[in-house]
């Protein structure tokens, strides 16, 4: 696959270990080129297909009837996640489809943030693995400021607890680009510890006798929750029962925002390049060192913002009980990686797991007699999951989609991705 | 370069990161931790001792990297050691020092060391052959609960092991033909199979247990007793488990292996320099399989342990092993990629664990922020090991055949 | 023997390769190409960059598989799918890129895969007494125990020989074995080529260049364009018959160019002191001045500090002790970013891993130095279209071929990467220019673009430092000459200095009174 053709000079063929690519952004730009919609429609099918064996080896019954079975888990985990409303739209919360929708709506808005946490260190070439760390900074932090700041008027009380979360987790996201800028750190396993690092933080400060705990129950490790003038207000669905908050309006402004930076900003410009090589960016006159902390930052503000919006648009509070079962951050790498970096690609990616998080787990309670138990259904999120994750990944899976691909084009017939560039 | 980042460069900061400075530093504030409490200065609050507990244990593990290794331990441990006086002495009178600090202190710290011991190995294995590997965890978790699962149907200890390493392997040869088949990002790959691992053990645990949570009456690994040890070495090695035994040997067995036999040779140069290996006829594909699913094997070991193990009572959680499988990442991180030193790394953060347990009779709250050491540690070890480039060269790096 | 291959018999072939093919996307690199080798003979193959040898050798190597043809060794037909099969048939190969492993031992590099054992366990003072007997055997002095990463490139290369030897090849393969050599280095390695044939070993030697051929090949064989065009004795063979084999014409050996019209001083170096990454000083004290309308030249082995001078130049790497000024203003604090503001252009000894982001199409790589600056950014707002035109008018008066504004630059031939890599650096009107290696790896025809190219600039009055690994481009090409050896300048010559004194010198003279 790695023939250093004729044209090639040898001596710059990248060090022969690998496959000659040799940037994280430098892989996925990659899988950019490679495929466009198609990857991850078929990452999505594959998984689901494996998905169904796993339904099927355990139900009971023919083989006819567990694949029956089957498909109708994924008919119940769609209409769990209300996207049957599409046949009958109405805006009455009291529909149940509506309100389903309405709750996915909830997840996807944190998803997009969280989404776009691992997108944008992806395109500086950094893996945020760090996504639930930074989200539970957010958390902590708005809520400190949400209960703290009782009194306030609304506008200013929110704009100081989204943009405090907004910055503590964009500050302990740097802290990890901080790491990686002055000492070489991996930003993988800063990240990671950063990671658990929060969760024990998150547990003991919402928990028995940590600061942040209520001032009513001592025996409650929950917190206090945000003063009303700190709360999102809600434009569908009521106030303080999970209505859709405006949240979902700040996550697309920051998808917005996303694309913008990127492909219209010098910031952009400069993250792209260190992304996909950091010494021809640094032979450019950009500064590597300060683009990496940057970078790592604002990925981080992007899941403090989630925090943000989770736990000032429906939370409001939250238990140290909670910590450890919240996944949002982790289910970002996946919606990224789905959406493939990109702002339209991270919103798709975010509906999609928005919607199977909540068909899954919720949705299905209310279903009668599913074939997925509804505690099971948790579970088949995170197979799901995993599984694009998976393939998502899977460099030659993807190319033997692309090459595949052009074969269907015989006139296009060209050289597969990887190949080397022809003679002048 | 004079934009900010390069003025950390300054002489002053050269200067306070001389290893002996900041060892003996940290050995000094880990004293001071133990004496913070007490008269004459009596701090009431326990967050002074446990903050100062840490810099110096941090300290000392920044002064272990650079180079000082035997100075940075004992400042690592004097940090740790500060801390849990620290507590006790805002706590309590001294009479209850023995109750934090006696033979079964030592058991407890082997007993939580024996997870992050196999799972560490196990990852040894797969990144000195190449291989990155964070999908430990879900490989420790799939250990743990099929390890259950096995030793409930066949109600037998033994093959619940066997069953777990089975799901180990299993779930390892999926990942290795994603990492190195399809030459995946192998952190994309891990992060896929830890998802991956906890989905399915979630989901045949509902599905095969029909809600009902714990199996009852499941045979568990037993413990080896050793008898006429006399008092302390009884209370301390007299009464561990099998699998204990079994980590402490393969530490040893691993080092033999892995330095001092043809085929730890092979592993050592696959995972440095995979063509050069493969130029000489070593098939590149095969040892790094074989290293990735040794890896799933191990830390499937570890995960059994978790469930099956003393703490476990035969019972699985979701999600069960709760950060173990990353703690054993960092432990093999901590430890060089070396047996010696992810055992080392294990213990001490066995002995953080087994500490924290004992704290929470004085402070459930400050227990809990405890368990976050082990990876704050090792945060500073990863900011103050590279440089010396320690990780093999080659790992993380997906290999094309030519 | 009843019934021995004709050919075997008559000429004692070891190696017969017949009408080998080898296609890859969109290139035929290997068509119906012919290759034999008798036993104890040193066998020259000669081409170009991209001529098909690296190709032939790694399907003779096992590395690749031929698409079709025929290999004989020893007279018998073989198909090797691995390397470990070539191995076995008594074939080794040193590669280019040394295979070796800088964290183990030299004998442990040795033995890899084949490993003396002691039961379970490795035997590590075995393998050491082996390798020191096979170094004995051969004159191959090295040190069994010593690290790869603590020893020389030239004894690197004795360790890759000895990989092969103690594997029991019979037939060696040197793939361009003297391109990270000295001169005096490459005379010590044709010696022990001549051992080697002394003792009955047949080699087959890849290089491009003309001299080597004539001074060690017994028969050479000249591929052009994946296609064998002769195999002749050396006997008859001259450099330029070779050459027209090679390139299929007449190659323009020197550059036309006028006398240099010599300015004032742009850059002025004083007592330089670089670091490398590794916090080893590798420019010791460097002072030299270029003036503007001339090309200085800086010849040396390859490690001698060339890179962190250039980097020091560039603002890319610190500068431990000394002054750089270019036109009066002092850069040795300099960032990356004020080095180019100050007026140093810089064309990268590393084009794709350096000049280039290959991910970026052409326009972006085009507005790399002044992404953020007006016209095509304004208060960090960058105006895409404005790139766009400013890389069509490059494309144009550079003839940047193979692709648009919108194509990757990853997409070109590495010619035309060169060429944009090149545009770019001009086209910002330096004063002061770097030129790293122009022309490694390219073809004939981008080779003298850029030359024309590079003493046209000199011409308009740039001040340009050149430097190469290739002594005929430093010595066709430049005005004056300097000699760095160990991080400082041994030699300051003009241009018709000959070849041989430089080489001395770019050993620091020392290897007259040794040998």
């Amino acid at each position: 696959m790695t023939e250093p053709t004729p044209t090639n000079d040898p001596g710059l063929v990248p060090p022969a270990e690998d496959g000659s690519i040799t940037t994280f952004a430098a892989r996925l730009a990659l899988k950019q080129r490679s495929g466009g919609f198609l990857v991850p429609l078929a990452t999505v099918l594959l998984a689901f297909l494996m998905g169904g064996v796993a339904i099927v080896a355990t139900q009971h019954g023919s083989i006819g009837t567990r694949i029956h079975n089957a498909l109708r888990a994924y008919n119940q985990i769609f209409d769990g996640a209300g996207l049957n409303w599409i046949a009958h739209p109405t805006t009455s919360i009291a529909d149940i489809a509506a309100y389903n929708l309405s709750q996915t709506l909830l997840q996807t808005t944190t998803l997009i943030l969280t989404g776009l946490a691992v997108a944008f260190a992806f395109r500086c070439g950094m893996f945020n693995i760090g996504g639930q760390g930074q989200y539970l900074v957010g958390l902590i932090v708005a809520n400190w400021l949400g209960v703290d700041f009782a009194g306030m008027a609304t506008l200013p009380h929110i704009l100081i607890a989204v943009g405090g979360a907004t910055v503590a987790g964009a500050a302990w996201a740097g802290i990890a680009g901080l790491l990686k800028a002055t000492v070489g750190a991996h930003e993988v396993i800063s990240t990671i510890m950063l990671n658990w690092i929060a969760l024990w933080v998150a547990t003991w400060i919402f928990g028995d006798g940590g600061p942040l705990q209520n001032s009513l129950n001592p025996a409650d490790p929950v917190s206090n929750p945000v003063a009303h003038s700190a709360q999102l207000p809600t434009f569908w669905g009521p106030q303080g029962f999970q209505g859709v908050d405006i949240g979902l309006f700040i996550a697309i402004g920051a998808l917005v925002v996303f694309w913008v930076l990127l492909n219209r900003t010098t910031v952009g410009y400069e993250v792209k390049a260190v992304g996909f090589n950091p010494d021809a960016a640094a032979y450019g006159g950009i500064n590597v060192k300060k683009n990496l902390i940057r970078a790592m930052a604002i990925s981080g503000g992007f899941a403090g913002l989630a925090g943000a919006v989770d736990m000032l648009g429906y939370l409001y509070k939250y238990g140290s009980l909670d910590v450890g079962v919240s996944q949002v951050g982790f289910l970002g790498i996946a919606v990224a990686l789905l959406g493939r970096n990109t702002a339209g690609g991270t919103l798709f990616g975010a509906f999609f797991f928005g919607a199977l998080l909540y068909g899954t787990n919720h949705g299905l309670q209310v279903i009668q007699h599913p074939v997925v138990s509804a505690e099971a259904g948790g579970d088949f999120t995170y197979i799901i999951q995993g599984l694009v994750v998976l393939f998502v990944g899977a460099d030659l899976l993807i190319l033997y989609f692309w090459n595949s691909r052009k074969k269907l084009r015989p006139r296009a017939r060209g050289k597969p991705v990887q190949a080397p560039e022809a003679a002048a | 370069m004079n934009t900010w980042t390069t003025r950390l460069d300054n002489p002053l900061s050269v200067r306070l990161r001389d290893a002996s400075v900041t060892g003996y530093a940290g050995l000094g504030l880990g004293v001071f931790a133990a004496f913070l409490a007490i008269p004459p200065i009596e701090a009431r609050a326990v967050v002074w001792p446990i903050l100062a507990g840490i810099l110096g244990a941090s300290l000392g593990v920044w002064t272990v990297t650079r180079g000082r290794r035997r100075l940075g331990w004992g400042a690592v441990a004097a940090g740790v050691i500060g801390i849990g006086l620290g507590i006790l002495a805002t706590r309590s009178s001294a009479g209850n020092l023995s109750s934090v600090f006696d033979a079964t202190l030592f058991a407890q710290t082997l007993s939580f060391a024996t997870p992050l011991i196999f799972g560490a190995i196990g990852g040894m294995f797969s990144e000195r052959s190449g291989v990155v590997n964070i999908g430990l965890e879900g490989m420790m978790v799939m250990g743990a609960f099929w390890g259950v699962y096995g030793a409930d149907k066949g109600n037998s200890w033994a093959l619940g092991l066997v069953v777990a390493m089975g799901a180990g392997g299993l779930i390892a040869l999926v990942y290795a033909f994603f990492a190195i088949q399809l030459r995946s990002d192998q952190i994309v790959g891990g992060t896929g199979v830890n998802f991956l691992a906890v989905g399915i053990t979630g989901y045949f645990f509902v599905t095969l247990y029909h809600n009902n949570p714990i199996p009852n009456g499941v045979p568990l690994l037993p413990n080896v007793h050793i008898a006429g040890l006399g008092h302390f070495l009884e209370g301390s090695i007299g009464d561990l488990n099998i699998l204990t035994w079994a980590g402490l040997a393969l530490v040893v067995v691993s080092y033999v292996v892995m330095f001092k036999t043809p085929i730890g040779l092979r592993i050592r140069a696959c995972g440095e320099h995979p063509r050069a290996a493969d130029t000489v006829g070593i098939n590149v594909y095969a040892i790094r399989y074989g290293c990735v699913v040794l890896s799933g094997v191990l830390a499937a070991t570890g995960g059994i342990y978790l469930s099956e193990g003393p703490q476990g009572n035969g019972s699985f959680l979701f999600d069960m092993p709760q950060g173990v499988g990353f703690i054993a990442l960092a432990a093999l991180i901590f430890g060089n990629w070396r047996p010696a030193g992810a055992f080392a790394a294990a213990l001490l953060f066995g002995f953080s664990t087994a500490i924290g347990l004992r704290l929470q009779v004085y402070s459930a709250s400050y227990a809990t922020l405890f368990n976050a050491l082990p990876f704050i540690l090792t945060l500073i070890a990863v900011a103050g090991v590279i440089g010396r480039t320690v990780a093999p060269a080659a790992d993380g790096k997906p290999y094309a055949k030519q | 023997m009843a019934n021995p291959d004709p050919v075997s018999q008559t000429e004692d072939l070891v190696l017969e390769m017949r009408g080998i093919r080898k296609e890859f996307p969109g290139v035929v690199a290997n068509d119906e190409v012919s290759f034999e080798v008798r036993r104890g003979e040193v066998h020259a193959l000669l081409g170009e960059n991209g001529a098909g040898k690296s190709t032939l050798m790694n399907i003779l190597y096992g590395l690749y598989k031929p698409d079709g043809g025929e290999i004989r060794v020893n007279g018998k037909p073989v198909s090797f799918s691995s390397a470990r099969e070539a191995i076995q048939a008594g074939i080794g190969m040193v590669h280019q890129h040394f295979m070796l492993i800088p964290v183990m031992t030299v004998a442990e590099n040795i033995v890899l895969g084949i490993e003396p054992s002691k039961g379970f366990l490795l035997d590590e003072s075995g393998a050491e007494q082996r390798v020191r007997e096979l170094s004995q055997q051969y004159g191959l002095a090295v040190d069994p125990g010593a690290l790869v990463s603590d020893i020389t490139v030239g004894q690197e290369q004795r360790v890759e020989i000895l990989k092969a030897l103690y594997r029991g090849a019979d037939l060696l393969i040197l793939d361009e074995p003297t391109a990270v050599l000295t001169p005096q280095e490459a005379t010590e390695l044709f010696q022990i080529i001549r051992s080697l044939q002394a003792d009955g070993k047949s080699i087959i030697f890849i290089t491009h260049k003309l001299n080597e051929v004539l001074e060690i090949a017994d028969r050479i064989t000249v591929l052009r364009r994946g296609k064998t065009i002769e195999t002749a004795p050396r006997a008859g063979a001259t450099e330029a018959s070779l050459a027209r084999a090679m390139v299929g014409r007449e190659v323009l050996l020197r550059v036309e160019k006028g006398a240099s019209d010599v300015g004032d001083v742009l850059l002025d170096v004083k007592d330089l002191h670089v670091l490398d990454d590794r916090g080893i000083e590798k420019v010791r004290g460097v002072s030299f001045t270029v003036h503007a309308g001339e090309i200085v030249g800086i010849a040396g082995v390859d490690g001698n500090g060339q890179s962190e001078l250039i980097d020091a130049l560039a603002g890319l790497q610190k500068v431990q002790q000394g002054t750089i000024t270019v036109d009066g203003r002092d850069i040795s604090e300099a960032t990356p970013r004020q080095a180019l503001d100050a007026g140093v252009g810089h064309i990268p000894e590393d084009r794709q891993r350096r000049g280039l982001v290959l991910e970026f199409s052409i326009s972006e790589n085009v507005a790399l130095h002044d992404y953020a600056s007006p016209p095509d950014a304004r208060w960090g707002w960058i105006f895409p279209g404005r790139m766009v035109e400013h890389a069509k008018r490059l494309i144009k008066d550079f003839d940047v071929r193979g692709g648009g504004p919108f194509t990757r630059a990853g997409g070109l031939s590495g010619g035309n990467q060169q060429k944009l890599v090149a545009a770019r650096e001009i086209d910002r009107d330096p004063k002061f220019l770097i030129a790293a290696q122009p022309t490694r790896g390219l073809d004939v025809g981008a080779i003298e673009y850029l030359h024309r190219r590079l003493v046209s600039e000199r011409d308009e009055g740039r001040a340009i430092l050149l430097v190469s690994l290739e002594l005929e481009e430093i010595l066709s090409l430049s005005d004056r000459i300097l000699v760095l050896y160990e991080g400082r300048i041994v030699g300051e010559h003009t241009s018709d200095v000959s070849e041989e004194e430089i080489g001395l010198k770019m050993l620091g003279g020392k290897e007259k009174t040794a040998a």
